[in-house]
């Protein structure tokens, strides 16, 4: 009881890598379910990239203290969403990577997030870009998106339907963050 | 004035960035843009309508658009 506790609630400083294990999901929809689980029953876990020598299942998995991995997979198998793998992450090759890739274009700030990425003034906030995905949704996205400021518009993943609008949601959070530092 | 933008070859958000400079003066009436793919098209597009011009022209050249972008 003494380690449930302290892996939930408050978010604990960050693990060492030795600590930490990824589970890998068959499909980006799992990992949504998986994350949307585990943060409401308070587990201190981050989405992030694949490493690259984990070739199968999708292109996002979930980073998770490893000392809790039989609580999280009994959670994860009672609500019928178990990983196809769980990693530990001791080997440097199986550190996954950074969800996030920033590209600074000096007047424009551009996040990617997997397939998705956004594109933002510095000086006004406005969202002068939205590309990436190939979901049904994008162009409804980036009509609803494109012309607003960051505080203006709403996250995309109250709006999209698609593993895009999630990770446009992804790019969106991220950038928000960004725009707070400015 | 008129001015032409190259885009072609550059993937987004360049595309797209390349026309915000270009109408940052506020002095260009007319601009052509030059882009190879849709998803750069279907871009600039929006971010022109966002920022007071329309696009009046899109003549298809192969797989390029030549985009012709004026002031409202």
């Amino acid at each position: 009881m003494f380690k449930l506790k302290l892996f939930k609630g408050k978010k604990q400083q960050r693990l060492s890598r030795s600590e930490l294990g990824i589970l890998v999901f068959e499909n980006t929809s799992e990992v949504i379910a998986a994350q949307k689980i585990l943060l409401a029953n308070n587990w201190d876990i981050r989405v992030m990239g694949p490493p690259p020598e984990i070739q199968s299942g999708c292109d996002l998995v979930i980073e998770f203290p490893l000392i809790q991995e039989l609580n999280i997979l009994r959670l994860l198998e009672k609500e019928g969403i178990p990983p196809i793998e769980t990693v530990p992450v001791t080997d440097p090759l199986l550190q996954p990577v950074d969800l996030f890739q920033i590209k600074d274009f000096g007047e424009f700030l551009m996040i990617r997030a997997a397939n998705m990425k956004i594109t933002v003034e510095k000086s006004t906030r406005i969202i002068v870009n939205v590309s990436g995905g190939g979901c049904p949704d994008v162009p409804y996205l980036a009509f609803i998106l494109v012309g607003k400021t960051m505080a203006q518009a709403p996250n995309p993943m109250d709006i999209g339907h698609t593993l895009c609008g999630y990770a446009l949601g992804l790019a969106f959070k991220e950038m928000q963050q960004k725009c707070s530092q400015w | 004035m008129s001015i032409t933008i190259d885009a072609r070859g550059f993937s987004c958000p360049q595309p797209v960035l390349m026309f915000m400079e270009a109408i940052k003066s506020g002095n260009e009436s007319q601009i052509i843009v030059l882009v190879d793919t849709d998803a750069s098209k279907e871009n600039v597009s929006r971010a022109a309508e966002s920022k007071q011009y329309k696009v009046s022209d899109i003549l298809q050249q192969g797989d390029e658009y030549r985009m012709t972008i004026v002031k409202n």
